[in-house]
């Protein structure tokens, strides 16, 4: 359950930056978050649905974002929030306001993700217009997850590495193969997976506002 | 060629930072580029790896990640 008393309250929610603002200060990957803004793979289905959301009682109009420039994840998934809340309706119908995580670290605290409790990012927090939070959704698809996990015991079994092996129990050399290996796996992340945020962040909204997903 | 290691790194990146303190703890000398503050530094970095930490060697030897974490993505 979340707590009842948080950092952000509606004042502190307007001094988040607009996408264009965000642009304006970041000094790097401009280009890579251009190229994911300009593929959100967004259906008129997925549009539909946050148009629905938008407009029922309690539904969210505005989306905190947490993010830091050179994060893949936030270059990869940034954009989609934005085009979520630009898809939504009129201008002003769903704002989002993007905050600093490593400026903003009362704010992360509220949101660090999953048993170790991490920093991940990004953070797509929806609130109502009358500032409740109704969910978040952070990172990258349950779908990217196990694409990982996946492709680490393919590198393990193609290097002859016992699964249970951890990178840090690996020899410099046998750890920098691996890394290598894996990379060659993940990179470039397949397109389902930015599909997939989209679908658990419409799961997500559908559970908290009790509407269907469809 | 450098006769001490270059570390690219963000100083957001968990790894990064634990890669930092030890070499930091340990006396070694190295040269640090952060490649969250341009985009120069970043493209360069991109050119050994794609996981932050990425440490290149005097020798030419490149390695990403650090310890028992991935590092992070860039």
């Amino acid at each position: 359950m979340r707590s009842t008393t948080s950092v952000v309250t509606p004042a502190r929610f307007a001094q988040g930056l607009t996408y264009a603002d965000f642009l304006a200060q970041i000094a790097i990957n401009k280009d890579k978050f251009a190229q994911s803004y300009e593929t959100v793979p967004l259906t008129d289905d997925d549009i539909a649905f946050f148009r629905k959301a938008n407009a029922h009682a309690g539904g969210p109009t505005k989306i905190l974002i947490l993010a830091e420039a050179w994060c893949g994840d936030v270059y990869r998934e940034l954009p989609t929030a934005i085009r979520i809340a630009e898809a939504t309706g009129p201008v002003g119908s769903m704002e989002a306001r993007i905050f600093f995580r490593d400026q903003n670290a009362d704010i992360m605290d509220e949101f660090l993700h999953g048993e170790k409790k991490s920093r991940a990012i990004p953070v797509f927090v929806f609130y109502s217009a009358d500032h409740n939070y109704i969910t978040h959704w952070t990172e990258r698809s349950a779908s990217a997850y196990a694409g990982l996990a996946t492709a680490m015991a393919e590198v393990k079994t193609e290097l002859k590495l016992p699964q249970s092996a951890t990178m840090g129990g690996l020899p410099d050399a046998e750890r920098q193969n691996f890394l290598r290996a894996l990379i060659a796996k993940v990179e470039p992340p397949p397109e389902q997976w930015r599909k997939d945020a989209i679908k658990e962040i419409r799961e997500n909204l559908g559970t908290a506002l009790e509407i269907p997903n469809a | 060629m450098p006769d001490r290691p270059i570390v690219y790194t963000v100083r957001g990146c968990h790894a990064c930072v634990k890669l930092l303190e030890k070499w930091e703890s340990d006396g070694r000398v190295f040269e640090e580029r952060r490649v969250e503050l341009s985009q120069a530094t970043l493209d360069e970095a991109r050119g050994y790896g794609s996981l932050v930490p990425i440490v290149v060697w005097p020798d030419g030897r490149v390695e990403q990640g650090f310890g028992d974490t991935l590092g992070c993505f860039i």
